[in-house]
């Protein structure tokens, strides 16, 4: 009961590869991000995730029954994690430890968990910024040589959180990139922001017209996972991320 | 809690779209997302309790195999009609529209005076 399950139905051959992750958070910007990067660069389903955490359900496409949550990977040594659900609170520490003790064992060199940042002016901001979380030194370094703005305080909440918590106590280097974006409302503009700064971190190039091109389309057919992943990030308290956390220094 | 989702893709071609409502000391500020709609095609209407939102898309969005029905399905407009949480001056209402959003900022009837501390 409670476990999770990483599937791989297909090995991982590369050395240090680098895993991005999107799952379902605010804006939704992880999720539309990582689904634009997996379509356009031709990424290959090579594994799943399961886990009686997770709700019942199977996802069809192309008449195929699939996972909904699933593990792609390319011929350039990029790994990507994608969900279509929603991630139960109560998953979420379980989920994390399966997912770094994968990591681990694969010997991933660096781990970027694409999310948001809701901030409330977001309509008027046209070009959304991007701050990012490392979880050591050297991830904080890995940052700031791309020219990243690193966050030096705040609450970070959800899954991206305890990710970054769980990979740094197993030695994977792990950051995180914000995009700022709208709380509860599927962000594609977002998306672009961080899809341009993981292009800065690890030297991908993504053609990103498209994305912008079906920026409507994109949040039309979101909506409904938007709905789930706000009832799942309140239940995290995920309003904290907009208080100032205490420090006595 | 789960939302039976099916009630918000209703088959008449009409959407409802995704909104949030912000609480503040004498405003309430109502945001909703409208991809596909211009300014000029949208229609705010409110009372002192009840804020209605109609929007025409710019052109009818399709999908041709909708859900596990599988069907055909149009949506050219949306609609939703909000219960707000006080009672609020319509009169001094006002709107802005950018990017795909739609933000309503509502005065509340009775506003909090600042007391003085003696």
């Amino acid at each position: 009961m409670g476990e999770v399950r990483v599937v791989e139905e297909e090995e991982v051959k590369f050395e240090k590869p680098v895993v991005v992750e999107g799952l379902p958070d605010v804006g939704l910007v992880g999720t539309i991000a990582v689904s634009y990067l997996v379509d356009k660069l031709e990424f290959r389903e090579i594994g799943y995730v399961e886990s009686e955490l997770f709700p019942p359900l199977m996802v069809v496409h192309d008449g195929e029954l699939k996972n909904p949550v699933r593990i792609y990977g390319s011929d350039t040594g990029v790994l990507a994690i994608l969900s279509e659900v929603a991630i139960p609170p109560a998953a979420v520490y379980p989920l994390t430890r399966a997912l770094t003790d994968w990591f681990k064992e694969r010997g991933v060199g660096l781990m970027v968990s694409i999310t948001g940042l809701p901030v409330p002016n977001r309509i008027e901001i046209e070009e959304p910024e991007v701050v990012g979380i490392g979880n050591s030194k050297d991830a904080i370094a890995r940052l700031k040589e791309k020219g990243i703005e690193v966050m030096l305080e705040g609450f970070i909440v959800g899954t991206y959180a305890v990710m970054l918590k769980e990979c740094q106590k197993r030695g994977v280097p792990a950051v995180s990139l914000l995009a700022q974006c709208f709380p509860v409302y599927p962000d594609p503009g977002a998306a672009a922001a961080a899809l341009r700064t993981l292009e800065r971190l690890i030297g991908l190039e993504i053609e990103l017209g498209e994305l912008l091109e079906k920026a409507e389309e994109i949040k039309l057919k979101a909506r409904d996972l938007m709905r789930q992943t706000s009832t799942s990030l309140a239940e995290m308290q995920k309003n904290m991320e907009q208080d100032l956390p205490i420090m006595y220094r | 809690m789960l939302e039976w989702d099916i009630r918000t893709w209703r088959h008449d071609g009409c959407l409802e779209p995704l909104y949030d409502i912000e609480n503040r000391e004498n405003e309430i500020i109502v945001t909703i997302d409208l991809p596909y709609v211009s300014k000029d095609n949208i229609k705010v209407y409110a009372t002192e309790d009840v804020l209605e939102v109609m929007a025409e898309m710019r052109s009818a969005v399709s999908w041709e195999r909708w859900g596990s029905i599988q069907r055909r399905i149009t949506f050219s407009r949306f609609r939703k009609q909000i219960r707000l949480p006080e009672k609020v001056n319509p009169d001094e209402a006002s709107a802005t529209f950018r990017n795909g959003v739609l933000r309503i900022t509502l005065p509340k009837v009775r506003r909090q005076v600042s007391i003085k501390v003696e």
